[in-house]
């Protein structure tokens, strides 16, 4: 999954305000957002997820973040949800939670930015009814334009399935009554990594 | 589409309560959370970086067409270049069946709407299934969207539930959180077995060969994700030339349509991604992108419907139209709808199948401030009705009036003269009608009202002669005035003396009006003595139009009542006639031309500093219509600017001598009443006058209460509320619950059109509480 060599913070910008701002901008569009100091805390926040939802079956697109995060060992043998790495078209419409990271994030929309090129990275993020994002938190940028601004760099290194995410799926076209969750997820869990161990940024 | 079938489709909508009250409570939602959606982005720099990203491309459309094919190309995916709606159905029905494709699902696509791709593709015997849930319960009751962005808006949960019930064969609760939920389920079973994704893009960035997608439901990401195979159809219209371009789109694109700050999903397609078939093994995903031109390179070359290029399909001229708030989008008859699908359909349906569709716009200019393309929606209608007008030809009627009546004034004013009198015991059948805006009008209308038995050029030459007289005395008479004045009068004399003596005969009405004027004259010597002694003052020449002169004279003498106390010299230059826009709405451009040069001599003669109009269309057309026509003859238009430059509005010239100290203030009465204001749509969105009025009303002591949507149309229109009087009743309805809300007794206007209609439904409505009256009055009646 190469994400562009993004060069992500300029001066000024601070992670901590970015944080904050985005977590209120992103539940504003009913995303749940969370912040780890490290890959254990994440790895426990989201196995609290998991739980919470009773999901039987997990999805995961392998990612170094990913990967470090959930080992195969996650839960003893037999005592939480199967999680699967691989055949996803096969597991994904049936599993209860997706799990996938991501390379940037939008302070001003609450937007996550992923290059979804992977098709496993699109199958658990749009088939189960919850989805858990992970981001390092270094990667948040403040505005649209400049998470375009990165992309746009390089042309020719565009991946060929780039997706920005703010909240979960949502329909207004029944009397015009906001409903959350139509063909993709209903809910969505964004965790931020301060020390993304497993991954090189 | 026939006149009478429109007609009885908008008796149908007029009728549908779910309609008019899902739509009227859209329209106003709609204003507050789009606001609330811009309320970090500067609305105006967006549309001006839109307008320019989008013209720029629409200019160079050819090229970035083939720079954008040949990138995609280069990264994967199979570029068919579609010139008609029928290439592009053949080019997909061949792909699908060499595929050997059973079920297809669809992502929201105007284009394929466009070039109705469903019903071809199902006749081939292939499932065509729309995966957007507003789309999806249009197709299963088999109607058409009636709206661009909510295609279902004109449906009821209840209705919704017996279309799914009857789908699933289960019998469904009308709850919306369940009816999603059962969408959704159904729905995911036909992404599993697809084999082909139809799905539309939002932008085609050329530089990159990238599609942008926009949307919420994730529809779009399953059908470009799942199926292994993927067509997207796209107009030529949504080329930009760089991938940067796509931002200010991408920012106002979700604010405009849906009050949203960004959809839940940007998907943005650069070539072909991997994909699995059905039993989960890799296979090559094949991505066709179908650029499809189907009347756009036209419409492109044509230089003033290339503007309707630039739109980003956000559906916003839909949701601010007094109209289509009223009748939703079926009465539009074809797939765009609203002020830019009268534009759209002339392109990809023929000119003959717009001239119903454009006709039910009142003109009123609301979507203009709206559009985040910055297209200038009102401008490309009115063309387009002369277009239809030029097509279809005028009414032998309408072209002898046009061309015989009204560019000859003694002509024209000598039969409304006649009219004056011989309405007399007909008076409650309005002879308004005799005005040119009426000559587009069928209907039978009650509450107009009448002529009036002296026009206002009339007064101005009782008005003059005292002027003159009381400046003979002071050895200071304008002598080209008197001449001018005295030959007019000779003129009027000798072509109306039967008129004339019949209103002479008006003793009662004619001592009336000696008693004012008397007193005014008494009045205006004392602030004469006040004011700045022997220096000139400027000079206002009165230019009346229709309504002013011969209906509302009292407006006229109102204005210049108030101009005399702030120091103007007033003239009425008797040679002018009718503005003659109410021409160029019926497609005679050519007689608004030639009545605009004898204007413009007549005023020129009139040696005015400032030229002021009661009428803001009148205002519209002296100041910028007139230069435009007058494109082509430099000198004519040199002469056309330098008018245009001296044309105000009333307001805005008294309130700005006042400000600036070049005038004395307006010494006035305090009103001590409720007033509230309506915006006239002309003098609003032509003229950008709404400061003014108010303020002048708050000087007059009046208590100002704004009225909800003070600039919503009133549904007058001109001759609208003839052609449509349903529609204009409605709309006038609406407007006077809003005047009712503020508690006001007086309502205050500064146009004479939107005065007759208020006055009419007030009358309609028995309300007594309330007037309707023109700032000038009101400010005269202070002074
Ligand atoms: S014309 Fe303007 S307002 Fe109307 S849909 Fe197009 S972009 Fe939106």
């Amino acid at each position: 999954m190469a994400v562009p060599d993004l060069e992500v913070a300029k001066p000024g910008w601070e992670a901590g305000a970015l944080y904050d701002t985005f977590k209120t901008n992103a539940g504003i569009v009913s995303a749940r957002v969370d912040r780890a100091a490290d890959n254990t805390e994440a790895a426990l926040k989201i196995k609290e997820i998991i739980l919470q939802t009773g999901a039987k079956k997990v999805v995961a697109a392998p990612s170094p973040l990913v990967d470090s995060l959930l080992p195969d060992d996650l839960w003893a043998a037999g005592t939480g949800p199967a999680l699967h790495r691989k055949d996803l078209r096969r597991h994904a419409p049936d599993a209860g939670v997706g799990i996938s990271a991501f390379d940037l994030a939008i302070v001003e929309t609450g937007t996550l930015v992923q290059d979804a090129t992977n098709l496993d990275c699109r199958l658990v993020s749009t088939l189960p009814p919850v989805h858990v994002a992970l981001v390092p938190t270094d990667r948040i940028v403040p505005t649209l334009q400049d998470a375009l601004e990165l992309y746009g760099r390089d042309p020719d290194g565009l991946p060929p399935y780039l997706a920005f995410i703010s909240g979960p799926s949502r329909t207004a076209d029944i009397e015009r009554v906001l409903t959350i969750g139509v063909h993709g997820p209903s809910e969505l869990y964004i965790i931020f990594i301060d020390r993304p161990g497993g991954e090189t940024v | 589409m026939s006149d009478t079938s429109i007609k009885g489709d908008i008796r149908a909508a007029l009728s549908n309560e779910n309609l008019r009250g899902a739509l009227g409570r859209f329209a106003d939602d709609y204003l507050e959370s789009r606001q609330a959606a811009y309320r970090n982005k500067d609305f105006n720099d967006l549309r001006d970086k839109i307008a320019e990203i989008k013209s720029r491309a629409a200019g160079r459309m050819e090229e970035l067409a083939e720079r954008f094919a040949a990138e995609a190309a280069r990264r994967g995916a199979k570029v068919f270049r579609a010139e008609t709606a029928g290439q592009a159905r053949d080019y997909i029905l061949n792909l699908a069946r060499e595929r050997g494709v059973k079920t297809i699902v669809k992502s929201k696509s105007m284009a394929s709407e466009e070039i109705h791709l469903n019903r071809y593709l199902a006749e081939a015997g292939m499932e065509v299934v729309e995966t957007d849930l507003g789309e999806w319960i249009i197709q299963l009751c088999g109607q058409r969207p009636s709206h661009m962005v909510l295609p279902a808006i004109h449906m009821t949960r209840g209705q919704v539930a017996g279309i799914f019930s009857r789908e699933t064969g289960e019998e469904l609760p009308p709850e919306i959180s369940r009816l999603v939920k059962v969408a959704r389920e159904n729905l995911r079973q036909k992404f599993l077995k697809a084999e082909l994704g139809i799905s539309g893009a939002n932008i085609a960035v050329a530089e990159t060969g990238t599609l942008v997608m926009v949307t919420n439901e994730g529809n779009g990401r399953l059908t470009t994700t799942l199926p292994p195979l993927h067509v997207a159809v796209v107009g030529l219209e949504k080329l930009v030339e760089r991938f940067i371009d796509a931002v200010p789109i991408l920012e106002a694109l979700p604010r405009s349509a849906t009050s949203q700050q960004l959809t839940s999903y940007v998907t943005m397609l650069t070539g072909p991604a991997p994909a699995v078939d059905a039993s989960g093994s890799p296979v090559q995903k094949e991505m066709h992108i179908v650029l499809l031109n189907n009347g756009r390179t036209e419409m492109q070359s044509d230089p003033v419907f290339k503007e309707a290029l630039q739109c980003i399909r956000c559906a916003s001229c839909l949701n601010v139209c007094p109209v289509f708030q009223l009748v939703g989008g079926h009465v539009f008859g074809y797939v765009y709808t609203g002020s830019i699908g009268s534009v759209l359909t002339a392109f990809f349906n023929g000119l003959e199948n717009a001239a119903e569709i454009q006709s039910l716009c009142l003109g009123c200019q609301r979507c203009k401030d709206f559009c985040p393309a910055k297209i200038n929606l009102p401008r490309l209608i009115n063309d387009l009705r002369t277009r239809i007008a030029q097509q279809s030809g005028l009414s032998l009627p309408q072209r002898l009036f046009l061309k015989k009546v009204l560019t000859n004034r003694s002509l024209f004013h000598g039969l409304l003269r006649a009219a004056a009198v011989g309405q007399k015991p007909f008076v409650k059948e309005g002879t308004v009608r005799h005005l040119p805006f009426f000559l587009a009008g069928q209907a039978s209308v009650r509450n107009l009202p009448a002529l009036a038995e002296e026009p206002l050029r009339n007064w101005f030459n009782r008005y003059a002669a005292r002027e003159a007289e009381e400046k003979a005395g002071k050895g200071a008479a304008r002598e080209a005035d008197k001449r001018d004045s005295k030959q007019e009068n000779n003129q009027e004399t000798r072509k109306e003396s039967k008129p004339q003596s019949k209103v002479e005969s008006t003793t009662e009405n004619k001592a009336g009006d000696a008693a004012e004027g008397a007193a005014y004259r008494a009045k205006t010597e004392k602030e004469a003595g006040r004011k700045t002694g022997s220096k000139a003052r400027p000079r206002a020449g009165l230019f009346a139009g229709c309504l002013t002169d011969f209906i509302y004279p009292e407006i006229g003498i109102s204005m210049v009542k108030v101009l005399e106390s702030t120091g103007f010299e007033v003239v009425f230059p008797r040679g002018q006639t009718c503005c003659g826009y109410p021409a160029r709405q019926l497609g005679a451009p050519e007689v608004m031309a030639e009545v605009a040069r004898q204007n413009l001599a007549v005023f020129e003669d009139a040696g005015a500093d400032y030229i002021l109009t009661p009428c803001p269309t009148c205002t519209h057309a002296l100041k910028n219509i007139y230069p435009e026509l007058s494109a082509g003859d430099p000198a004519l238009q040199a002469r056309a600017a330098a008018m245009a430059g001296k044309v105000c509005d009333f307001a805005e010239l008294v309130y700005r001598q006042i400000k600036d100290g070049t005038a004395p203030g307006l010494r006035l009465k305090a009103l001590n009443k409720k007033v509230t204001y309506h915006d006239s749509c002309h003098l609003k969105r032509s003229l950008g006058i709404t400061l003014e009025p108010r303020e002048l009303l708050k000087t007059a002591g009046a208590k100002l209460v704004e009225m909800p949507y003070a600039d919503r149309c009133c549904g007058f229109g001109g001759s609208y509320f003839l052609k449509y009087p349903e529609l204009s009743a409605q709309i006038l309805d609406q407007k006077l619950d809003c005047i009712r809300k503020t508690g006001a007794g007086l309502v205050a206007v500064e146009c004479p059109g939107c005065l007759m209609q208020l006055r009419k439904g007030l009358k309609e409505r028995g309300e007594k509480a309330v007037e309707a009256r023109f700032l000038a009055e009101i400010l005269a009646d202070q002074l």
